[in-house]
């Protein structure tokens, strides 16, 4: 891959790692605030079910992780196991749209 | 630091395996709520509880990894204060995360011995057989004993007094009727507990209308007859209730009062006895709990003249409501749990969740039905909001009525 492109795939590695960071703070305190509050799951998904903001949220969560974690299974294949090129570039897109439409299925149903 | 890297990167090969499937189950999860109850209880099994906890040492690893890492590329700091910031970072995320889910482990470990329920008012009463047929179904779910400990007396203030002073380590759980809670500080001059201070809310149980009754030879056949006769003969009615301050008290105070009687209030050790009383003439009237009633109603030992709620109720059907000749009126009862004020907040959590699971219960639904209780199960705070408005509401009532033991 040129260089321009290794330099794209290096600031979305670390772009989508400092949004994920945010993300998992913000899904932890509102974990901590649902379970000490004593919401049951059923109640959370009543409050979350029809408000665009958790939507939202969520959304960039889940289009964060299929950025963050294909990328860095890249570095990981190409330092450990030494497999490059096109195959595993292939491979890897199709685990993070993998990712991408298991975690949209999971955050639409916390929407609809 | 070569290590730090290397354990980032296996670290995030391990959720990177774990994403998928977590995506996948907490969409199967989300699709109703019987799939997603069935979920949580798959949950809950120690294995799957192992490998929660194990997903968030690899996060909070993962995490120090990845912080030193943007802090190495992106900040100036010496090494030291870098590693030391990741740590950090780390390590707020793990106690977080360790502290959400704490909450559950906790309450899992509880209850490893019989738990004690007292009811305020003898067997036989509605509070009585709310409190039984709920323990019948958090036995099984918590495979342990479920007591219950009837103590009858002061219009429920003697089995509130001992649950107030009784360990908040959550073996013992008070299971009132609303009065007790929401209308006895305002009756008794003096209540050796208070509602407020010594318990805290943890799920409203059960609710349902009344039905006044009177004994099976009585002259009066209907609402009508009975408020003409006590109408023409004030102070000559006699009404039966589980005690000064108890529900069946206030809903017949209620109904004395809407209906313009002069009727005079019997006082019994509880709702069984007050009903016992009735079938055998010693009282004219009774405003009881439909789930003591129904039984002497369909015995043919009561004779049902009209319920409490605004409309029929499905378990006696024909009988009218009160407010067909009272425009208005009607009243209804609740049963629930509260718990010592100390009381653990997981253990309280855990009752209220479990109880919520038992009331699904298509069986217990149907027992409760019989007994012409519907399931509520509100949260804590729910049930906090509607008891503090319920106790306003008496407040007034009983300033109104000049209800007062001293």
């Amino acid at each position: 891959m040129k260089v321009k492109g290794e330099t794209l795939l290096w600031v979305t590695q670390r772009a989508s790692a400092a949004v994920l960071a945010l993300c998992v703070v913000v899904h932890l305190a509102t974990l901590v605030y649902a379970v000490q509050g004593g919401l049951t799951a059923v109640e959370i998904l009543a409050r979350t079910r029809g408000s665009v903001a958790w939507l939202a949220f969520y959304a960039v969560f889940v289009l964060a992780i299929a950025l963050h974690v294909p990328i860095g299974l890249r570095a990981v294949l190409n330092e450990r196991a030494g497999w490059r090129g096109a195959s595993r570039d292939w491979v890897l897109l199709g685990f993070g749209v993998l990712l991408a439409c298991a975690g949209m299925r999971a955050v639409l149903a916390v929407y609809l | 630091m070569k290590n730090l890297a290397l354990v980032h990167r296996l670290s995030g090969i391990a959720l990177a395996l774990f994403l998928p499937l977590h995506f996948w189950a907490l969409g199967q999860a989300l699709e109703g709520e019987a799939k997603l109850e069935s979920f949580l209880r798959w949950s809950e099994q120690p294995l799957v509880k192992l490998g929660e906890w194990t997903i968030v040492l690899l996060l909070a690893v993962h995490l120090t990894g990845g912080v030193r890492i943007l802090m190495i590329e992106f900040l100036p700091w010496r090494d030291w204060q870098k590693t030391l910031a990741a740590v950090a970072a780390a390590t707020a995320l793990a106690i977080g995360l360790l502290f959400a889910l704490s909450s559950s482990a906790y309450a899992q470990a509880w209850p490893q011995k019989p738990v004690r329920f007292i009811v305020p008012f003898p067997p036989g009463g509605a509070t009585d057989i709310s409190a039984r047929l709920l323990a019948q179904k958090l036995q099984e779910i918590w495979g342990q004993t479920v007591v219950i400990e009837n103590r009858g007396g002061a219009g429920g203030g003697v089995g509130a007094a001992e649950a107030a002073r009784a360990a908040p380590d959550g073996y013992t759980l008070f299971f009132p009727s609303g009065s007790v809670v929401t209308a006895n500080q305002h009756i008794y001059a003096k209540t050796n507990y208070d509602p407020e201070k010594d318990f805290v809310p943890v799920t409203n149980v059960v609710s349902g209308p009344q039905v006044l009754t009177v004994p099976a030879d009585s002259p009066y056949k209907s609402v009508k007859e009975l408020l003409d006769s006590g109408r023409a003969n004030p102070g000559k009615l006699y009404f039966g209730h589980a005690g000064i301050g108890s529900q069946t008290h206030l809903a017949a105070e209620n109904f004395v009062f809407q209906g313009k009687l002069d009727a005079v209030s019997v006082p019994y050790q509880g709702e069984g006895p007050g009903l016992a009383a009735l079938v055998g003439s010693q009282t004219h009237f009774f405003v009881g709990n439909l789930a003591a009633s129904i039984g002497h109603i369909k015995g043919g030992r009561l004779r049902a003249l009209g319920v409490t709620s605004k409309t029929e109720t499905p378990q006696l059907p024909g009988v009218p409501p009160i407010a067909n000749t009272i425009p208005g009126f009607e009243n209804l009862g609740w049963f629930g749990i509260v718990a010592p004020r100390g009381t653990p907040k997981e253990v309280i959590q855990k009752v209220y969740q479990d109880t919520r699971r038992a009331l699904q219960d298509a069986v217990l639904k149907e027992k409760l039905f019989a007994q012409g209780l519907a399931p509520v199960g509100n949260s804590p705070d729910e049930m906090g909001r509607a008891m503090k408005a319920e106790t306003e509401l008496w407040k007034n009532v009983v300033r109104a009525r000049k209800i007062e033991v001293k």
